[in-house]
């Protein structure tokens, strides 16, 4: 596994490389030289938990251990939880369709905790709503005790609003960003020594695929994000979604950096690939996880009014480099992680594992990347042949 | 409340008592005349038909009128959903009379409720009359049909699309003619408002019983005079937040039910607690603690706005306790009642919106036997598949539009 980094210490070493090629967007150097590491690929056709542990267990082993990783650290994980949970894909759980799985968080907890971390924070932004994530879970039909029991060091956090802290934690882009030069952001995407980010494996109608790095998007309050944000300071709670990001219709709130360039397109194809980018760079992920047991095809979420299909992929992926484990699950998916605007998932969009390479996040090139455990071809599922029949 | 009648305004463009034809073999029993000196021919022909006619100020004593909303999603004038008024949670606002025939009924044990409300632009679909009516009979009133003036004309002029407006309306009115005797159940409840509802109490305890229908928590009306142990037996958490502090009694009968378990929502006037209440961690709006088995959580300052109030209510009481959860139903509104035995339950939903979505899903908080489905469209009911949760039970519901009741037995 790859030497931890804190997020501070990432941003002072790449912050004195990521130079003026970053800021101009042009970075033809970046594709060759950005980090590469290895991704574990896991089958699992089940979420039951005796399936499920070993199966992660065996995965994280191949990425050199959980240990080195979590031990004696804060750890923080953010889940997928995409819009409200009163929205199901036909009678399907939200589990089993567009929200990472809670069986899968409590393995994960479980897993981490038995790793030896010291807390661990499960963390995620639900919709246009300042309540604790548990109460989001019960609306959801999960029991939270299911994933607060998988360690007696888990806690959860609506990051979506101020929270638990005093103020909003300023996290910057190395370099400058592409959209926007830093966020605030709830303290405990600072308050971390390790951050996970536990996504669901899907298509996205924007961005084209979600993955780990499009879980990010969620860490934005709406506060200062959301179509409700205060105009000068974050509204005390959060209202509506973040479609001010996606379209870049207003700014965020005064207290936040805003944009670079105010004049940048305003197409949403442009600007969410380049946030997600900008996310990841200034809250680094250090291991991705990826959950495709169950998921859907076609979109995010089931409000998008599109061919949308329950799956059961089977799969698994992890690594410690989000843009490599990304590449790696759009091949699953049987897409071309190299592909671009224009082509099949990025018919009208960036791609966002390009940008990310380009920004010197890490490679998408499956050449470059190890993959550990099951090879993709066994374990592929044909999102790309729904895709090109739709 | 058993509803004897199912009242009508006549539309006062009928002036020919032909058109009485047109009430033939439907529930309308009551013809309701703003202006009755007007139309002597059409009333004379009613009372010969055994129907009861009368002025709107000579109504049967036993009815209260409650001056209502036309129910449904609040719209702009352009017919798009109104955004602006929608809550801060972003969902859109509804108009629903429920909580008001309910307090009604609170306030006039035994009587009738009628609902008066005028039929408003542009909600003047067949399926917003639909809603009109089972908004009220939902909750155990009913809306006195209110027909527009265009709905009216087309009607009396035998006109195709207005003719099927008023089969739509025949059979939602039938329908709870028919299930009358539903309006005699119990209703289900976890949170209990306790209040004198009246003067500067009326604004925050009537938006109140508003909001917290919104957020489909099951509540139940508790008039302060009438605080009793059965009054509050069952309840999870009861909301206290009138402006002066309850009188002893009534204090002690509350704490007697925090101690047991359960939860007060209540704000600074309340006053001191007893003395072995235990500071707990704070909310953010909230100064909690604990007191015996239960919690008390007093709002700070104090309560101000009742949609927020209504919805931290939902989650200091927490969606854990919640009797009914909903999946894919856009804005809903419900209300569950039961025989007293509770053998038998019947939970009505309204659908105000067209749901984004088929596949409307159900959870009930309890275990039953057998679920069956009624709705406008089908004389029969059907039944459901019951799929059995811990404690619970998930109904998946075939595609529905403004109404449906599910039947359950134990």
């Amino acid at each position: 596994m790859h030497q931890l980094q804190t997020r501070r210490e990432w941003l002072v070493k790449t912050g004195s490389v990521v130079s003026g090629a970053y800021l101009a967007g042009n970075f033809p150097g970046w594709a060759a030289s950005a980090p590469s590491a290895p991704v574990a690929v896991g089958k699992c056709g089940t979420y039951a938990a005796a399936q499920l542990l070993p199966v992660l267990d065996k995965m994280f082993d191949q990425l050199g251990g959980l240990g080195r990783l979590v031990k004696g650290k804060t750890v923080a994980i953010k889940i997928n939880l995409t819009g409200p949970p009163s929205y199901r894909l036909g009678y399907s759980p939200l589990g089993d369709t567009h929200y990472t799985n809670p069986q899968v968080i409590a393995a994960v907890v479980h897993l981490i905790g038995k790793a030896g971390a010291r807390r661990i924070r499960v963390l995620e932004c639900p919709w246009s709503s300042a309540d604790p994530v548990e109460e989001c879970l019960l609306q959801a039909n999960w029991e939270p005790r299911d994933i607060l029991s998988a360690d007696s060091h888990a806690e959860f956090e609506n990051t979506n609003y101020l929270g638990n802290g005093k103020k909003y934690s300023r996290l910057l882009v190395p370099g400058g960003g592409l959209i926007f030069p830093g966020f605030d952001l709830n303290h405990s995407y600072e308050d971390c020594d390790v951050f996970v980010s536990l996504a669901k494996l899907k298509e996205h109608a924007t961005a084209g695929v979600t993955l780990s790095m499009k879980n990010c998007f969620g860490i934005t309050p709406a506060t200062i994000y959301g179509s409700g944000a205060g105009v000068d300071e974050p509204s005390l709670f959060p209202k509506g979604g973040r479609d001010m990001i996606h379209a870049g219709y207003r700014q965020p709130s005064k207290s936040a950096p805003g944009e670079k360039d105010p004049k940048s397109p305003r197409q949403e194809g442009y600007r969410i690939p380049r946030v997600v980018v900008d996310l990841v760079s200034a809250r680094p992920i250090h291991l991705a996880i990826v959950e495709g047991i169950k998921t859907m095809t076609g979109a995010e979420g089931p409000w998008v009014r599109r061919s949308l299909t329950t799956v059961s992929p089977g799969v698994i992926v992890a690594g410690t480099n989000p843009v490599s484990t990304d590449a790696v699950c759009m091949a699953v998916m049987g897409f071309d992680p190299m592909a671009d605007r224009g082509t099949i998932p990025f018919e009208t969009c960036d791609s966002t594992l390009r940008l990310a390479e380009e920004a010197g996040i890490g490679t998408r090139d499956l050449r470059r990347i190890e993959v550990l455990g099951i090879p993709v071809k066994d374990v592929r599922f044909d999102f790309a042949a729904q895709r090109v029949r739709r | 409340m058993m509803t004897p009648w199912t009242p009508m305004r006549w539309p006062s463009e009928w002036k020919d008592p032909a058109l009485l034809d047109l009430l033939r073999d439907t529930p309308f029993d009551y013809l309701l005349f703003d202006k009755p000196d007007l139309l002597p021919a059409v009333i004379n022909e009613a009372q010969k038909r055994g129907l009861k006619a009368s002025g709107n100020d000579s109504i049967p004593a036993a009815v209260t009128i409650v001056k209502g909303d036309w129910p449904g999603v609040k719209m702009t004038s352009t017919g798009m959903v109104d955004r602006a008024s929608a809550g801060p949670t972003g969902a859109p606002w509804v108009d629903s009379n429920g909580w008001k025939i309910r307090l009604a009924a609170a306030l006039h044990p035994g009587g009738d409720i009628w609902v008066d409300s005028l039929p408003q632009k542009p909600r003047l679909f067949a399926e917003s009359y639909q809603i009109g009516i089972a908004d009220a009979a939902a909750h155990g009133g009913r809306w006195i049909i209110s027909i527009d003036e265009e709905l009216a004309a087309g009607i009396g002029n035998r006109k195709a699309a207005a003719l099927a407006t008023w089969k739509k309306i025949l059979a939602a009115s039938g329908f709870f003619a028919e299930h009358r005797t539903w309006g005699e159940l119990v209703p289900e409840a976890v949170l209990g408002i306790i209040s004198d509802f009246t003067g500067k109490n009326e604004f925050m305890n009537q938006e109140l019983l508003n909001l917290v229908a919104r957020t489909n928590q099951q509540y139940r009306i508790i008039l302060k005079n009438v605080v009793n142990p059965s009054a509050i037996r069952g309840l999870k958490a009861v909301i206290y937040a009138d402006e002066e502090g309850p009188s002893q009694d009534v204090r002690d009968q509350i704490l007697v039910f925090v101690r047991a378990g359960g939860l007060l929502i209540t704000g600074p006037k309340w006053g001191q607690l007893p003395p072995e209440a235990v500071a707990a961690p704070n909310h953010p709006r909230y100064l909690m603690h604990t007191l015996g088995k239960g919690r008390v959580a007093i709002a700070q300052p104090d309560f101000e706005d009742p949609y927020i109030a209504a919805n931290d209510a939902s989650i200091l009481m927490s969606h854990r306790f919640e009797l009914l959860r909903f999946w894919n139903v856009g804005a809903v509104g419900s209300c569950f009642t039961m025989v007293p035995d509770r053998k038998r339950a019947v939970i009505q939903i309204l659908f105000y919106a067209a749901a984004y979505f088929g596949n409307p899903t159900l959870r009930v908080s309890g275990r039953y036997r057998s679920a069956r489905l009624w709705t406008f469209d089908k004389s029969e009911a059907r039944n459901l598949e019951i799929e059995n949760h811990q404690d619970a039970i998930e109904l998946h519901m075939p595609p529905v539009s403004q109404y449906a009741a599910v039947e359950l037995e134990l």
